[in-house]
């Protein structure tokens, strides 16, 4: 067990020398096949970068959501099982990410869904339409916000018509 | 003189849990570009379970799917279990596994009879559906249901395994796996599927790799991957299968994945019965979860499935996110269509196993002339069959 922790810290290793220690926030590895990551948000697209040259081609999806300290944005990427999830934290002033599909096709939805769902803009995505929500849903109201509860939701639909 | 039209396709559907709908723009007989709308079932799940208890949530997240429902649960209980650092019972983990392998063969069945439908071999549908029927039947004695079999709990599962119920199941997978040998042998050697499926909707390795695409539909495509080999859960550690492949790449390919896979399937239901562990089925679990971050994968029977979950200390999730296997699927489905054949959308977008009924209505919309007709989705599927005729 201890040797196989030992080729996860490699990585780690790795990556840190890849984007500099100090844009590696943090890292755990709390199981076999686990790793998190957590990077400054202007090392996004160098460490996702790293991570698919080593051999995390399949972004299993992103996760978007809102915690105590503002939004963030997982990436769950994967090589052979290991299931590496890089979180980027993103401030709810200016939600602002680049966008990873040059580098990764298949992010092309699941950036749209945090774009509608959190309202987080991902800069360089060719298409930021609405995917999932009504096509007449109110502007500014990302569902998956903590301050957009069901009942706030309900008012401004409500009002709407 | 080439004019580009555009036909949006769908959305409506009652019966499935994602209806799509697509605007294709044609050119000619061929699919020049395809753009996915989805959401018309979004029932804002996610946010809901941020609004309820772990063990309301599970009832719910049983709902997110009529067919692979033991797949969400079975993500969603492993996902708490580990926050909550609670072991399963080794019993409790193979009958998941059972339980996980018939709703795998259940869904390939199902999917089969859908895929003959599509391409006008109705005797093949109906085949495979009274197949099916032999899996549903055992669902039920297993489970009490033929759908939404409910057979998860945080901790376990919620029904045991008697003898008399073990040799049911080893007799009906038997028969399951026979048919599906004789399924098998029909879809490689009937002229009717093969000019409808080989070499139509391919997805070459190379794509399915950057369009992340997962399951079957990734495995016809020559890539070895499987949630249960490369990140194993329940009992697949201690069960030995093979993961299926081929690289036709194409429609073809994709039939004989599954029926492979279905026979596979048979084969670790009769090893986990056999190698069935005793003792209890459930432990008790606290209804509190402790401040944790999770990541869990199941190979649900169409692919990859993958929750998240964040709890913090109270009943009640932060955060649960879900990513089902269609929504993986999609950017690879349009990959398939591009520079394919109108008559062939049926039967590729049915062939990565999502909503089939999602082709319930068309519209097509010649731009240059401003002419508009409706088709219905069955309508699609007769002209898919008629000018494969006159070929």
């Amino acid at each position: 067990m201890s040797s196989l922790f030992k080729d996860y810290r490699d990585i780690v290793e790795r990556l840190k020398k890849e984007i500099g220690s100090e844009n590696l926030v943090g890292y755990e590895i709390p199981r076999p096949r686990r790793i998190w990551f957590s990077v400054r948000r202007e090392k996004l697209i160098d460490a996702i970068a790293y991570l698919v040259g080593e051999g995390f081609v399949h972004l299993s999806t992103i996760t978007g959501l809102e915690g105590e300290n503002g939004l963030e944005v997982i990436y769950h990427l994967n090589k052979k099982g290991l299931e590496a999830s890089l979180k980027v934290e993103v401030p709810v002033k200016n939600p602002v990410l680049p966008t990873i599909t040059p580098i990764v096709p298949g992010a092309i939805l699941y950036e749209r869904e945090v774009h509608e769902l959190l309202g987080v803009v991902f800069s360089g995505h060719p298409n930021l339409s609405p995917l999932i929500l009504p096509e007449d849903w109110p502007e500014g109201v990302y569902p998956l916000r903590k301050e957009w509860t069901h009942e706030e939701i309900k008012k401004k639909l409500l009002r709407r018509t | 003189m080439s004019s580009i039209i555009k036909i949006p396709f769908g959305p409506q559907h009652p019966s499935f849990k994602e209806p799509e709908n697509f605007m294709f723009k044609v050119d000619g007989e061929y699919v020049v570009d395809v753009t996915p709308r989805i959401g018309y079932a979004h029932r804002g799940i996610e946010k809901a379970l941020e609004n309820r208890t772990y063990i309301q949530d599970l009832y719910l997240v049983e709902r997110i799917c009529g067919i692979c429902s033991h797949a969400h649960t079975t993500c969603y209980t492993q996902a708490v279990e580990e926050a909550l650092e609670v072991d399963v019972p080794p019993r409790a983990k193979y009958i998941r596994t059972i339980v996980t392998e018939l709703e795998r063969i259940h869904n390939h069945y199902y999917w089969l009879g859908i895929v003959a439908h599509e391409i006008g071999f109705e005797t093949l549908f109906m085949y495979t559906w009274r197949d099916r029927e032999i899996v549903m039947d055992l669902l039920e004695l297993l489970s009490g249901n033929r759908v939404q079999y409910a057979m998860n709990m945080i901790g376990g599962v919620r029904r045991d395994i008697t003898p008399e119920i073990s040799s049911e199941i080893m007799k009906g997978v038997t028969v399951l796996g026979e048919r599906m040998e004789y399924h098998k042998r029909i879809c490689s050697d009937e002229r009717t599927i093969l000019t409808r499926s080989v070499n139509v909707g391919v997805l070459k390795t190379k794509d399915a790799i950057s369009h992340c695409a997962v399951g079957p539909t990734l495995r016809a495509s020559n890539v070895k991957r499987d949630v249960r080999a490369d990140d194993p859960y329940a009992a697949y550690d201690e069960i030995p299968f093979n993961v299926v492949t081929y690289d036709g790449c194409d429609v073809a390919s994709r039939i004989a994945t599954r029926c492979d896979e279905v026979i596979e399937s048979v084969e670790i239901i009769r090893y986990a019965l056999e190698h069935l562990p005793t003792g209890s089925i459930e432990v008790i679990v606290s209804r509190v979860v402790p401040q944790a971050e999770v990541v869990s994968r199941v190979e649900a029977p169409r692919g990859e499935n993958i929750h998240y979950l964040r709890s913090n200390g109270t009943d009640k999730p932060t955060r649960y996110k879900v990513r089902a296997p269609t929504l993986a699927n999609l950017t690879a489905l349009c990959k398939m269509l591009i520079g394919g054949y109108i008559a062939d959308i049926p039967i590729v977008i049915a062939g990565i196993d999502p909503c089939f009924c999602c082709m319930d209505r068309l519209i097509f919309v010649d731009v240059n002339n401003d002419e508009t007709w409706d088709w219905k989705g069955e309508k699609l599927r007769r002209y898919g069959i008629k000018w494969y005729k006159k070929q």
